[in-house]
């Protein structure tokens, strides 16, 4: 027997299908994983960190209401007073993360900057950290404090 | 006296030779000359050239001296690849030699490994059309993986009769992969689509290098066992590279263990092409499907990675796709040469390693696959 008859009586319309799907199966499978394990890995790093911040939230909810009113009076954002170049400098960033997309990673965020032709990229990042704009996740990534954002003011003197 | 000469005559290779001796002592030369001369995969065309050789001297049945012959010393060594020793010592090799970090910085590209597997099936159905039996079919269709080892394995366990076409034909393919792709890929693909610069992949830790092969084992073995003594060695060698405190055994792997391999598996390759065997129209068949696999695979890796640049915000270029035939690293060695023949400035071999080594994965899968459908 030849030609599609062979192949239908020898069930390879089946077996073709189904031997490509798990292939694509199982390379899919793989690659999500293996896309995911920096991500596990870094959680594994910094396991105490992750230990501390459920200690933490744990603590405050065995302190009770007078606590979490003082814990909610400490997360206040103090007011923050930036140089006029910086404030600028934190307003282009800020459209800069927008873009990115929360969590980014540091590096992509300097990079993008420097592409844009920033003013003083990398000093202006640090001061951005140093004021907690930008914030860490503690799994590698950073996030935009929108609080002290909205918090900023400018110097009158300026 | 004299009729003892005759008799001694009688035996020598020059009296028993005929026409299909010469022929395939032709092709062994011809193999030897693309090895040397050529570069064409010399360490796998010089064994097997010259196993085609010691082959296809004609020799008295009796003696103990073929290698299809009980107890004669070839088919000693032959055993190593009826029962899948061989390949299985040389994908750990692979596995020692291999560095999947551009894979793991860039799992996106493995889809090119996958889709460039399309050629194995294609060929299967091309081969039960032509009339071989499934399990013949499986393992002519398991050249377009384009991966001697694996090609050797699967017809070892399905149709051991068939290893010598299918293993030269999957060989001398893999030889050709810079004459055979190019074509295709500039068929394929436009020039704008060629001067596509990749992205620089992350850097990979030496953790992920570390939990890489245990994870990848477990997830492909669990969903094709079959594909277990290929992808099970594959993945121990790449442990033993990463693990770093096992860089001992990790050198022997992927020095004197694949280096002796490779020397008895292609010697006896070649040894098991006699001519009374090989030259048949089979062989024919086989050898024009071994090539409609190898180009199947390559345009449907091309083809995908067009497809994936339909979705995908930061574009891929195509030619990573035709790196998904396993031959490794000739097909992205192929990808790095092309892009540069457009753009020298452009290096794509880093990139097209990824799908390059998730093929090799692909076609064990595919492999397992197959044996596990015909068992």
């Amino acid at each position: 027997m030849n030609g599609l008859d062979a192949i239908s009586a020898n069930n390879g319309w089946n077996i073709a299908a189904l031997g490509i799907t798990i292939v694509f199966t199982g390379l899919v499978l793989l690659s999500l994983a293996i896309s995911q394990l920096h991500k596990i890995l870094t959680l594994w790093e910094t396991k105490h960190l992750f230990y501390e911040q459920v200690k933490e939230v744990w603590q405050k909810k065995r302190t009770g209401v007078a606590d979490d009113d003082r814990f909610l009076a400490e997360e206040q954002p103090p007011e923050v007073v930036l140089p006029k170049s910086l404030k600028k400098s934190a307003d282009q960033f800020n459209i800069l993360v927008l873009h990115l997309g929360e969590p980014f990673p540091l590096p992509k965020l300097l990079e993008l900057a420097i592409k844009r032709g920033l003013d003083r990229p990398h000093s202006t990042l640090n001061h951005l950290i140093q004021t907690k704009l930008i914030v860490p996740d503690k799994l590698g990534f950073f996030h935009w404090n929108e609080k002290v954002y909205n918090c900023i003011s400018e110097p009158e003197d300026e | 006296m004299a009729d003892l000469l005759v008799q001694f005559l009688q035996n020598t290779g020059y009296y028993m030779a005929d026409y299909r001796h010469c022929i395939m002592i032709i092709v062994g030369c011809v193999f030897i000359y693309l090895g040397i001369a050529k570069h064409y995969e010399p360490l796998l065309l010089v064994p097997i050239g010259f196993g085609i050789l010691v082959g296809n001297v004609p020799v008295f049945k009796g003696l103990g001296l073929s290698i299809y012959e009980d107890n004669s010393v070839l088919s000693y060594l032959y055993f190593g690849v009826t029962k899948g020793i061989y390949p299985s010592l040389i994908f750990m090799g692979i596995g020692a030699l291999t560095d999947f970090s551009t894979m793991i910085a860039r799992p996106v590209l493995m889809l090119l490994g996958a889709a460039a597997q399309m050629g194995i099936f294609i060929t299967f159905l091309g081969a039960l059309a032509l009339g071989f039996d499934p399990k013949e079919a499986a393992s002519i269709g398991i050249i377009g993986g384009a991966d001697g080892p694996t090609a050797i394995f699967l017809s070892a366990k399905l149709a051991p009769a068939l290893i010598g076409p299918i293993a030269v034909a999957a060989y001398s393919y893999m030889a050709l992969v810079p004459v055979i792709q190019p074509p295709i890929m500039k068929l394929l693909t436009t020039r704008k689509e060629r001067l596509i610069r990749m992205e620089d992949p992350r850097e990979v830790s030496k953790q992920e290098k570390m939990v890489f092969p245990v994870i990848a084992f477990l997830l492909c073995c669990f969903l094709a066992p079959a594909a277990l003594p290929l992808l099970g060695m594959l993945f121990f060698g790449n442990l033993l590279k990463e693990a770093v405190v096992t860089e001992r055994l990790a050198e022997a792997a992927r020095r004197p263990v694949i280096d002796s391999v490779t020397i008895l598996l292609g010697l006896t390759v070649g040894a098991s092409t006699q001519a009374d065997r090989f030259l048949k129209p089979e062989s024919i068949e086989i050898f024009i499907l071994g090539a409609l696999s190898f180009c199947v695979a390559t345009a449907s890796g091309l083809i995908f990675a067009k497809i994936m640049n339909l979705f995908l915000r930061q574009k891929i270029n195509p030619l990573l796709g035709a790196a998904g035939v396993s031959a490794v690293p000739d097909s992205a060695r192929v990808v790095q040469m092309v892009g540069q023949a457009e753009d020298p400035t452009n290096f794509l071999l880093m990139h097209a390693m990824a799908p390059n080594v998730s093929g090799v994965i692909g076609s064990a899968i595919g492999a397992g696959v197959l044996w596990s459908f015909m068992v």
